[in-house]
């Protein structure tokens, strides 16, 4: 176990895409985005009683924005004189409820007041893993992601640059998939060293969140957790976006390319093209007659 | 002579009444000037260059490692030598960190010679373990300015020409032995487009100022251990690309991590085309990354198949190095008293409790000093500003 003193802070990062969640709750009524938040309180309240210093952050993160569920602005700012906020009637740990209380509050307002412009119906997940990144710097920390809708094609550059610091720093990204199958969180997982899994059956979430993300780095040592998935790090072509195994890439600005063109589409290079040499024929001096 | 450009040397009164410059406050202690000036080092690391400049990214980087008598000096604990190797370990890690396409060699020189203590390669270890291993070395000699260059020039002019080739080196001695002209040396190192610079342990030496003005590198003399990190911290970076460096396209693989199961009746363990040379690690694998041409097997990337001389790497590798390309801008400093919205930092939700807080241009999010340092050093993207964007 971990030093008394040690400070392990787990954030988690919920996909609350309105498009996807509200035809899931046509597709499968039994799991909803409430129940969704459930297995997330139930986690984080895990989390917290596993360890005095145990911290918990909740981000949800929205088609245009991410927010923080856990710990919110209000609760900062205000002190604590509120008693019907704070006492739940069974006696439980004053910090879970108060969490469980807020996380219910905070997603209201999220889902009831957020503004939604434009046409994009895919999640920025950049954005809420930045955030996640700046919110654990002077801590051990580690990332969740339960990730519900399709990957955003838009964001690959950002989601890299998050990846690689999240490595650099020594943060883990975990990542639990309800629906399709990520690319970007596969290679995020591979490249920080956390776990990745789609799961099988969305109704018992909570019990996969227990069983396989809940433990930290030096516990999955000692436990039998799901093989890691085949990582497909070839390249996609700037041009058709197809995966290529063998491609051309430019020399100023690293974009790639399957067949060879004469100018570069992103920086507008002229490329030198190797012409074969001209190879002059030999003139034959004649002997001059003597 | 060629003409120097005019400088204020120390004694010709460049420095005037430094002390004026710390000011204690009502209880006497330095403390907030001293954070002062520290915060000020840390913000012009990130206020540097952040122009539209073409950069080098592909990098072939020769480090030259004076190794001469004046390295067992003891004014860099334990000696000179044993804090410059652990320096350049570090420098190493953080290279293929920043660039992971390019390569590094080292030379080392000492009793009048120069000698290769590894060659141009792109895997990290082999250089670490090498440096490792060259803190038994003794001390002893000269160090030869002519010999090293030439020996690097030998290598370094059969590179392609869209590559940076540069020169990196450590300089402790005031003199240098050399066997021929070395201006004649600068005058080719210049019409190969050879970057040179140097880091000097000792003093200015007026040769490697030539040498660096002449060849566009940076001259600079360390004041003390953490400042030598500095300096080497700043060679990280690519530098500018020169004009007249080509552009062209280079024919890359990106090979597919394989593992054949054991229970597959085709699958035989194998060697990977990177034991040839060393011996260390285990043998014989199941998986690893077949070339797309000629199906060699490598166990990491990014590497140069030995056997068809396609340049291997995987698609994260470049992605390392696109932040060059697309740099952050720095966020501008206000004052908090002047901030009338939320005293709440848009990245971390803390509260500003600082002086100063940023606000960055595009988005007008406002982030404390921590979190911005944190978004230019390691994030180089804003966090508010990916919500709203539509990038590549």
């Amino acid at each position: 176990m971990c030093a008394d003193d040690e400070v392990s802070l787990l954030v988690i990062v919920v996909d609350v895409n309105p498009i996807w969640w509200g035809q899931q709750a046509q597709r499968e009524p039994e799991f909803t985005l409430s129940k969704c938040l459930d297995a997330v309180m139930v986690v984080g309240n895990s989390h917290m009683a596993m360890a005095r210093t145990n911290k918990l952050a909740v981000i949800a993160s929205h088609c245009q924005d991410s927010h923080f569920l856990f710990p919110s602005k209000s609760w900062r700012g205000a002190d604590n004189g509120g008693d019907d906020a704070s006492s739940s009637g069974d006696g439980k740990y004053e910090l879970l409820s108060v969490a469980n209380n807020l996380i219910a509050e905070e997603i209201r307002n999220v889902m009831s007041k957020s503004e939604y412009k434009g046409n994009s119906t895919e999640t920025l997940l950049a954005g809420s893993l930045a955030k996640a990144l700046c919110s654990g710097q002077e801590m051990k920390s580690r990332i969740l992601v339960i990730k519900a809708a399709e990957d955003c094609a838009r964001q690959y550059m950002n989601f890299m640059n998050v990846i690689f610091a999240a490595q650099k720093q020594n943060i883990l990204i975990d990542a639990c998939v309800l629906d399709s199958d990520s690319g970007l969180l596969q290679q995020a997982c591979d490249i920080t060293g956390g776990l990745y899994l789609k799961i099988p059956q969305k109704v018992a979430l909570g019990q996969y969140l227990l069983w396989v993300f809940l433990p930290d780095l030096e516990q999955r040592s000692q436990l039998v957790l799901p093989p890691p998935a085949h990582v497909d790090y070839r390249a996609a072509c700037f041009c058709h976006r197809n995966l290529i195994e063998i491609g051309y890439v430019c020399s100023v600005c690293l974009s790639i390319f399957c067949n060879f063109s004469p100018i570069c589409t992103t920086c507008e290079t002229a490329f030198k093209i190797q012409l074969p040499q001209m190879v002059k024929p030999k003139k034959k001096k004649l002997k001059q007659p003597t | 002579m060629d003409e120097e450009p005019e400088r204020a040397k120390r004694w010709e009164g460049g420095y005037e009444r430094t002390w004026e410059v710390l000011k204690e406050d009502e209880s006497g202690s330095l403390k907030a000037t001293v954070e002062e000036i520290l915060f000020q080092s840390k913000r012009r690391r990130v206020i540097e260059s952040h122009e539209q400049v073409r950069l080098g990214m592909m990098r072939h980087l020769y480090v030259v490692i004076d190794c001469s008598r004046s390295m067992d000096d003891q004014d860099l604990k334990p000696n000179r030598l044993t804090s410059s190797l652990k320096l350049l370990e570090a420098f190493v890690g953080e290279y293929f960190d920043q660039n992971p396409i390019s390569q590094v060699g080292i030379i080392t020189t000492k009793n009048k010679r120069a000698e290769k203590l590894t060659d141009l390669s792109g895997n990290p270890k082999k250089h670490i373990d090498a440096l490792k291993k060259a803190v038994d070395s003794v001390c002893a000699g000269e160090p030869s300015l002519y010999n090293s260059l030439n020996l690097a020039v030998q290598s370094l002019k059969h590179m392609p020409g869209h590559t940076s080739r540069e020169i990196l080196i450590i300089l402790s001695s005031l003199t240098t032995c050399d066997p021929a002209n070395i201006y004649e040396l600068i005058k080719t190192l210049k019409s190969l487009k050879v970057r040179v610079s140097v880091i000097g342990l000792s003093a200015e030496v007026r040769v490697c100022t030539v040498l660096t003005r002449e060849t566009g590198g940076l001259y600079h003399v360390i004041l003390d251990e953490s400042h030598f990190k500095e300096l080497l911290m700043m060679h990280v970076k690519p530098p500018p690309a020169s004009s007249s460096s080509e552009c062209s396209l280079i024919r890359m693989g990106f090979p597919q991590h394989t593992v054949a199961a054991p229970t597959d009746q085709d699958a035989k363990p194998s060697f990977s085309m990177s034991h040839l040379d060393s011996s260390s690690g285990p043998g014989l694998s199941l998986g690893g990354y077949f070339c797309p041409q000629c199906h060699a097997k490598y166990t990491e990337l990014p590497v140069e198949c030995k056997v068809c001389g396609l340049t291997l790497v995987s698609a994260p590798h470049l992605a390392r190095s696109f932040h060059h390309l697309f740099p952050l801008q720095a966020f501008t400093e206000n004052s908090v008293e002047e901030h009338q919205g939320d005293r709440f930092c848009q990245a971390c939700q803390g509260e500003l409790k600082d002086k100063t807080i940023f606000t960055c241009t595009s988005c007008q999010s406002v982030f404390c000093m921590e979190c911005d340092l944190f978004i230019h050093d390691s994030l180089h993207c804003c966090p508010c500003c990916i919500h709203s964007q539509i990038g590549p």
